[in-house]
């Protein structure tokens, strides 16, 4: 299929930490600005199919030894609003499981963000 | 969505408007929930997530469980429920008081505020009857003031107990339920509050990952209980349904079971055949929170090895944080079985009549 290109939003309405939720192309979408990248994916858990893009952005406990609790990654993880699946923005995968969510390519031009759809191999996050 | 089946959800949590559960309270019950106490409340185990779906709220600020018009129509029409048992939300803690006036008051209350205005406002609504543990004659008490209600579905009371369900304490209980020919249902989540034993077997877990998993151990010990005090000789028609507790551990504890039966029957004559046969005639579980093996096929396995198709119910446990969808149900079973889990199992059991369509 060949690429679709949408403009979506301004870079400027997307502050840190903030996000988007679009219907473009038939799909819904969800547009975060991840610590000034700005990421697409499909609006859809690949568990269940809960709208996951709905879920809280957060950050979470790290790797540690048993009784110690370190946090980092603040603003990176996705939350589904349904089972607490924690997805990584960065890259879409999931910390407990091996299903991802569905990325999308996200261009910026003057200010402008476009989503390109029926791409998911090439999918890129994009930073100003 | 393409409907498949007749689909019954077992297990729904609507939640009740505390004004009017106060409105059906007796004095001085009123002032007491006015006030605010709810009875035991709970351990203070955290869920990151929150226990509750985060994404149920309407545009307008109606949550979908706590209006029956917005359940009706974005979770009933939404999902294509043909049926759904309502079992309250933010109301089991009160049925393990140790108060036994101030809990079955509650209790009553809180079921008169779903056949007052819950179940009228759709026909594909059936409603469970609460009943405290602090004292089973006040619990007939209730189940035959409501009992012969045409839209109450079943008993409900919490899985976790002051001591096993078996023993004859809670006797009165089934008595009633099966005079008015109702189900009784236990429902998890209250494990170690109140009345109840501590958590785990084993005693205290020290987060809420820990406690949750270790859920299933209730089920197996009332399961266990059940049938070994005879509560199925003396109930004959008494179905039990045991909601949310998993489903993957009943083969093995049924082996272990019949196993013991064959050295010890002596202790429990009143056991005239192998406790997985009594089980099997009287015992349902509800589907959610589905297990899911990495091979899907290892489930589909596990439930061959016993009569499934007649003791499985889907269950969605709407709008909890470990909720499963009808079409996600259906397809972690044997296609054989799908329509029985779906809906004809809780036909039978609930007897509802023929699908509707509001």
């Amino acid at each position: 299929m060949p690429e679709k290109r949408y403009a979506v939003a301004q870079v400027d309405e997307l502050a840190l930490g903030q996000r988007k939720i679009i219907d473009v192309g038939g799909k819904s979408v969800g547009l975060f600005n991840v610590n000034g990248e700005f990421v697409a994916v499909l609006n859809y858990c690949p568990h269940e199919g809960a709208p996951v893009c709905q879920g809280r952005v957060s950050g979470t406990t790290l790797p540690s030894a048993p009784n110690e609790f370190k946090w980092g990654r603040q603003g990176e993880i996705l939350l589904c609003p349904w089972h607490g699946w924690e997805f990584d923005l960065t890259t879409g995968e999931c910390l407990t499981d091996r299903r991802k969510l569905r990325r999308y390519q996200v261009d910026i031009e003057n200010g402008t963000l476009y989503l390109v759809l029926n791409d998911a191999a090439r999918a890129t996050s994009a930073r100003e | 969505m393409t409907k498949k089946f007749f689909t019954v959800d077992t297990d729904i949590h609507p939640g009740p408007d505390p004004k009017r559960i106060m409105d059906f309270l007796p004095q001085p019950w009123r002032t007491r929930y006015a006030s605010g106490n709810r009875g035991p409340g709970h351990l203070g185990y955290w869920n990151p997530n929150g226990y509750m779906r985060s994404d149920t709220v309407l545009p307008d600020g109606t949550k979908i469980e706590e209006n029956p018009a917005a359940l009706a129509k974005h979770f009933f029409d939404d999902y294509g429920i043909d049926y759904g048992i309502l079992n309250p939300e933010y109301s089991l803690a009160i049925l393990l008081s140790p108060e036994a006036e101030f809990a079955a008051s509650v209790a009553s209350a809180i079921n008169d505020v779903f056949v007052q205005d819950w179940l009228p406002v759709d026909p594909r609504f059936r409603a469970s009857i609460m009943v405290a543990m602090a004292d089973p004659q006040l619990a007939a008490r209730e189940i035959h003031r409501l009992g012969d209600h045409p839209g109450i579905a079943q008993i409900l009371m919490p899985s976790a107990s002051p001591m096993p369900l078996g023993n004859r304490y809670f006797h009165p209980i089934y008595a009633a339920a099966v005079e008015h020919d109702l189900p009784v249902a236990i429902h998890p989540g209250l494990e170690g509050v109140g009345t109840s034993g501590a958590p785990t077997s084993a005693g205290y877990p020290s987060n809420y990952f820990e406690w949750h998993t270790g859920l299933v151990t209730s089920y197996i010990a009332q399961l266990v209980s059940l049938v070994t005090e005879g509560v199925f000789a003396r109930f004959p028609t008494l179905k039990f349904i045991m909601i949310e507790g998993g489903i993957s551990w009943l083969p093995a504890v049924m082996w272990r079971f019949d196993k013991n039966w064959k050295a010890l029957r002596s202790t429990t004559p009143w056991l005239d055949r192998p406790p997985s046969q009594i089980i099997q005639d009287h015992v349902l579980l509800t589907t959610q929170p589905l297990e899911e093996p990495e091979n899907p096929d290892h489930f589909k396995a596990i439930v061959e090895m016993f009569d499934a198709g007649r003791m499985i119910m889907f269950s969605s446990d709407f709008p909890h944080w470990d909720g499963d969808t009808p079409d996600f149900a259906a397809r972690a079973f044997p296609k054989a079985i799908q329509a029985r889990v779906m809906g004809e199992t809780a036909r039978e059991i609930y007897k509802l009549p023929e699908a509707v369509y509001a």
